[in-house]
């Protein structure tokens, strides 16, 4: 290895990516780009879930439950029908995500004393939606029971009642339970796996298209050399959005950073390497810029987003596909952007994944390295 | 008879302030072969450009094959071939393949489109490689079959693009009898080329340097009007090398003084 | 016309098949994406590792936790003793949850006062972490009542009975709740989007960066047929692969298809015309594959992250709603899952096929424009 050819095939594709400043400002745009959107505009939390309201019963009761629901902050009462018809289309045009359908008898059996019915319509089609609105609307049923039992004991003139169990759910690592804490620090594993394949994915394809490869195999440039030379100037912009992720992170959303910057960054470019180097092999094998494209997309984008716990829970996967998990490295990454950002943890919990991430990298450079031959095909 | 197919006044191309083909005029007769020379950048592929239709001129007029290149780009493409100095053919099709979308863009009747399909395979010697992808064709044979792909349709008029650059000297040779095959048949040869035994070759011979036409006439005209010193005719390459000396020295004057 | 067009899609054609990686690349992505979809995305939140730390160790205290296990969304994985401990386990992520009784708990309930429970839980992914704050919520409510109506029951005797209310929870189009009902629909929009806008602008741009658009250039093809070449392949392709994405959805998945399919290949048509002109678009714009690349994908994950395929729509600020109003990918979204799901036809979908037609037509028009003959 000769550090001087090194430096020779650096400062050659450090030219390209400068004289090409648009792609060179996508590069840093995306990042910027993307955690803007994700910080301000996407959230997963479930609030004011469109409900529309066919009351039946039309009591001082039926209206109270009504607003127990509207006055909860998960629904937002959308509007009020009278016939099952109209039900269906608010429901079937997306206008209501909920209907809630009372009885005419609804009062009476309270009065009774006998369990009220009550039918509660939820559009599944967003399963995780629905399941997270049942639940809220679950919540509400209860206190209201809850509040229900109390009303009616006092009326009979019995003893005050204090409600016997008060639950306290304290969250821990992210306490206003802030969405964006959690997928700021996960978008970050996200973002920089896919800008870092996307930049090394063409350049040694563009080579072989343009014709260029051949002249540079004729050097007595040895493959490692290049893969190295080659490398530098991506793993230079990559850490460049990495500082820009976490400036972003800090200054602008405010997600706490409770661990070690240093072990941020250091673990940022073990990862960084990684998929550079993987991008640069599917580059090298395939040959071809178009095809090199499509396969890195596929590598790289859809496991980091779907694979890597940043969105979907690897403990709810079934098993297959939380074996498949551990060859996706952006897991590891994730996992342990996680723990530096909100746990506050370092290498003694992280170790594993640390260690783990290494290996990746470890692994991909030398799969570059032994893919690149010198050989015209 | 003045049956001129093209025919070029006051033709000009600007980029920015870079004045490229500065108010050029000439005019081809059918059948000839017109050689244009010009040391690099100096306008010959843009003039080549704006008479095929694909970059609009900023000045003067043309017309090629009696269309005009800036109203009627389109059908001016109808009447001409073309071969760029740099193989455009697609090399990840074979040889069949490339004649058989051209042909189908030319929209050449398919009876006719077989024959001549067989003519460019025969001309190009291509027979036995037919099937082949053409990123393994050698330069002769990648010159020879754009030159095909670009006559398919028998347009009256063709456009070569220094069409010989990096071939040997036997498939020149051949590629120049190309040239006077159909120049027989009434077509129209526009070539540009850097070889002065190549320029020997042609009808009629344009100089272009900086942008602007500084020669015009047959070969023996041309030297005919620079003899030596010791009545001899000179080469072609005496001047030619004579004429951009003589045109330095009219824009830099003072360069010359202080020498 | 015709004949031009019939020799640019053969050529097309050859081109992008010729490389036998690339066939198995085309075919493969879809199947790929569906089967990593279908069975990794899962937004149930079932069986949460929970810790108890139980320092009463009442029947009361035990009670209330038999209630968390019989919910089926608490695991009990370790009963812990101190806080440290407690404290370790959140850390290294081992438990998300853990149950922590005082001393003093069952005397509390006993006693009539309000007994406390706290539960800890890893904020880390705050999605889930909400979701268990509600669950736990739920059950202690319904514990309380319990309690209730047992001591109001125990002062009154038979005339007592409290008249309390029974939700009947029923799901529509999707019955069981099934996560992959609703993203495997979604995979043919982002399937489709993302090859068909790739292979579109780069193989434009392919053109250009090899020379080849040059000679092209000088024969009498207009600007409709090259363009009419360049994208009819890679609409069939896309329509090959949403085909692919749907027979897998319904054979595989049993994901139900309950609408129209031939509306279903009319919007993703409708929908292709949108994908078609970004392509072209961003093919005038770029000068390298590499720039294609890279646009393409500056444009493709804003789009399909404000689509609702994972985010819901309605929870965004209105701003950025207003903004998902010019997606196309929003538009197919819903057409696409609605069909699957929902059943219902053009008396509902107009409101989103009429949006996609229009810009489709847009886009196409911007593109042709755009896409000077002359260099």
């Amino acid at each position: 290895m000769n550090p001087r050819r090194v430096r020779a095939v650096a400062r050659k594709e450090f030219l390209h990516v400068v004289r090409d400043p648009l792609s060179l400002l996508m590069a840093l745009a995306t990042p910027v780009l993307l955690l803007t959107l994700f910080g301000f505009a996407l959230t997963l939390d479930v609030d004011n879930v469109p409900l529309a309201v066919w009351d039946q019963s039309n009591t001082p009761r039926s209206r109270e439950l009504v607003g127990r629901f509207d006055g909860s902050p998960y629904f937002s009462l959308r509007m009020n029908v009278d016939n099952y018809r109209d039900l269906v289309h608010a429901i079937d045009s997306g206008q209501a995500m909920m209907g809630l359908v009372v009885p005419s008898d609804f009062a009476e059996k309270i009065e009774a004393g006998r369990n009220a019915p009550v039918q509660l319509i939820v559009d599944g089609s967003d399963s995780n939606t629905a399941m997270i609105a049942i639940g809220y609307a679950g919540v509400v049923a209860e206190i209201y029971a809850l509040d229900l039992t109390i009303e009616q004991n006092q009326r009979r003139g019995g003893p005050s009642l204090n409600i016997p169990l008060d639950v306290r759910p304290r969250v821990w690592f992210n306490e206003e339970l802030e969405s964006r804490n959690f997928i700021i620090p996960g978008l970050i594993a996200v973002i920089m796996m896919v800008i870092a394949a996307m930049l090394t994915s063409l350049t040694v394809a563009r080579e072989w298209e343009r014709g260029t490869m051949e002249q540079l195999i004729s050097t007595p440039v040895k493959p490692g050399e290049l893969i190295l030379g080659k490398l530098a100037p991506y793993f230079v912009i990559g850490m460049c959005d990495v500082l820009l992720a976490v400036l972003m992170a800090e200054f602008v959303f405010h997600v706490p950073l409770r661990g070690n910057v240093a072990l941020l960054f250091g673990m940022s470019a073990v990862f960084l390497v990684g998929a550079l180097a993987m991008g640069m092999t599917v580059s090298i094998v395939t040959r071809s810029q178009l095809l090199s494209c499509q396969v890195a997309v596929v590598a790289t984008f859809l496991p980091a987003f779907l694979l890597s716990g940043f969105i979907f829970t690897i403990a709810n996967m079934p098993p297959v596909i939380r074996a498949i998990t551990y060859i996706v490295p952006a897991r590891y990454f994730v996992a342990i952007l996680k723990g530096i950002y909100l746990k506050g943890v370092g290498l003694e919990i992280l170790g594993a994944q640390a260690a783990l991430l290494a290996v990746y990298a470890a692994v991909m450079v030398t799969l570059a390295r032994i893919s690149l031959k010198k050989k015209l095909t | 008879m003045n049956d001129y197919t093209v025919v070029v006044e006051n033709l000009e191309k600007r980029f920015g302030a870079f004045v490229a083909v500065d108010r050029v005029s000439f005019r081809i007769e059918r059948g000839e072969v017109f050689g244009f020379l010009g040391p690099n950048g100096a306008g010959k592929s843009t003039t080549i450009r704006m008479l095929c239709g694909i970059l609009t001129p900023s000045g003067g007029s043309g017309t090629v094959a009696g269309f005009d290149i800036r109203t009627q780009p389109e059908l001016v493409k109808t009447q001409i071939g073309y071969m760029s100095q740099k193989f455009s053919l697609y090399q990840d099709l074979t040889v069949e393949e490339n004649i058989d979308f051209y042909g189908g863009i030319y929209r050449i009747p398919p009876e006719k489109r077989r024959q001549r399909k067989e003519w460019v395979i025969e001309m190009a010697g291509l027979t036995e490689h037919r099937r082949r992808p053409t990123s393994i064709l050698s330069g002769g044979w990648k010159q020879r079959l754009a030159l095909g792909c670009a006559i398919l349709h028998e347009p009256p008029v063709v456009f070569l693009d220094e069409p010989t650059s990096g071939v040997d000297p036997i498939s020149r040779r051949r590629f120049w009898d190309l040239i006077y095959e159909m120049s027989d048949r009434g077509v129209t040869v526009f070539v540009t080329t850097h070889y002065m035994d190549e320029a020997e070759y042609c009808n009629r011979l344009g100089l272009i340097y900086r942008g602007e036409l500084i020669a015009l006439g047959t070969p023996h005209e041309l030297k005919s009007e620079t003899p030596r010193s010791d009545g001899t005719l000179p080469s072609l390459e005496e001047v030619f090398v004579s004429r951009i000396e003589a045109r330095d020295r009219v824009e830099q004057p003072e360069r010359e003084v202080r020498r | 016309m015709f004949e031009r067009v019939k020799h640019m899609l053969i050529k097309e054609f050859i081109q992008v098949f010729r490389d036998p990686r690339m066939r198995v690349v085309i075919f493969l992505i879809p199947c790929v994406q569906v089967m990593i979809i279908g069975y990794a995305v899962s937004t149930d939140v079932k069986h949460v590792r929970t810790a108890v730390y139980d320092l009463d160790n009442s029947r009361p205290s035990r009670e209330v936790t038999a209630r968390f296990v019989r919910s089926g969304y608490f695991d009990v994985t370790e009963r812990i003793g101190d806080d440290a401990r407690a404290r370790e386990l959140l850390d290294r992520g081992e438990v998300s949850a853990v149950l922590h009784f005082q001393h003093g708990f069952a005397e509390d309930i006993h006693a009539g006062r309000t007994a406390r429970l706290q539960v800890l839980i890893d904020g880390t992914d705050s999605n889930t972490a909400g979701i268990v704050a509600g669950y736990a919520v739920k059950i202690a409510t319904a514990y309380s009542k319990h309690v209730l109506i047992e001591r109001v029951e125990r002062a009154f005797g038979p005339a007592g009975k409290t008249g309390t209310i029974k939700l009947q929870t029923r799901a529509w189009f999707n019955e069981n709740l099934e996560s992959r009902n609703f993203f495997v629909p979604g995979v043919l929009m982002i399937v489709v989007a993302l090859s068909t806008l790739l292979l579109t602008s780069m193989a434009v741009v392919r053109e250009k960066e090899i020379g080849t658009i040059e000679q092209i250039m000088v024969t009498p093809i207009t600007p409709a047929e090259f363009i009419l070449g360049k994208t009819v392949p890679f609409a069939l392709i896309g329509l090959a692969q949403a085909i692919i994405v749907a027979l897998l959805g319904v054979f595989w998945f049993e994901v139900p298809i309950r609408g129209s399919v031939f509306l279903l290949l009319l919007a993703t048509l409708l929908f292709l015309m949108n994908m078609l002109g970004t392509g072209l678009l961003i093919s005038t714009f770029s000068q390298t594959q590499q720039q294609a690349m890279m646009t393409t994908f500056l444009l493709f994950f804003p789009a399909m992250l404000l689509s609702g395929f994972a985010f819901p729509i309605a929870n965004m600020p209105q701003v950025v709603q207003w903004i998902t109003l010019v997606n196309p990918l929003r538009y197919f979204l819903v057409i696409v899952r609605s069909i699957f799901l929902k059943g219902v036809g053009l008396e509902i979908l107009w409101a989103q096929m009429l949006p996609l037609f229009a810009m489709g037509i847009a886009m196409l028009w911007l593109a042709v424009r755009r896409f000077h003959k002359t260099l």
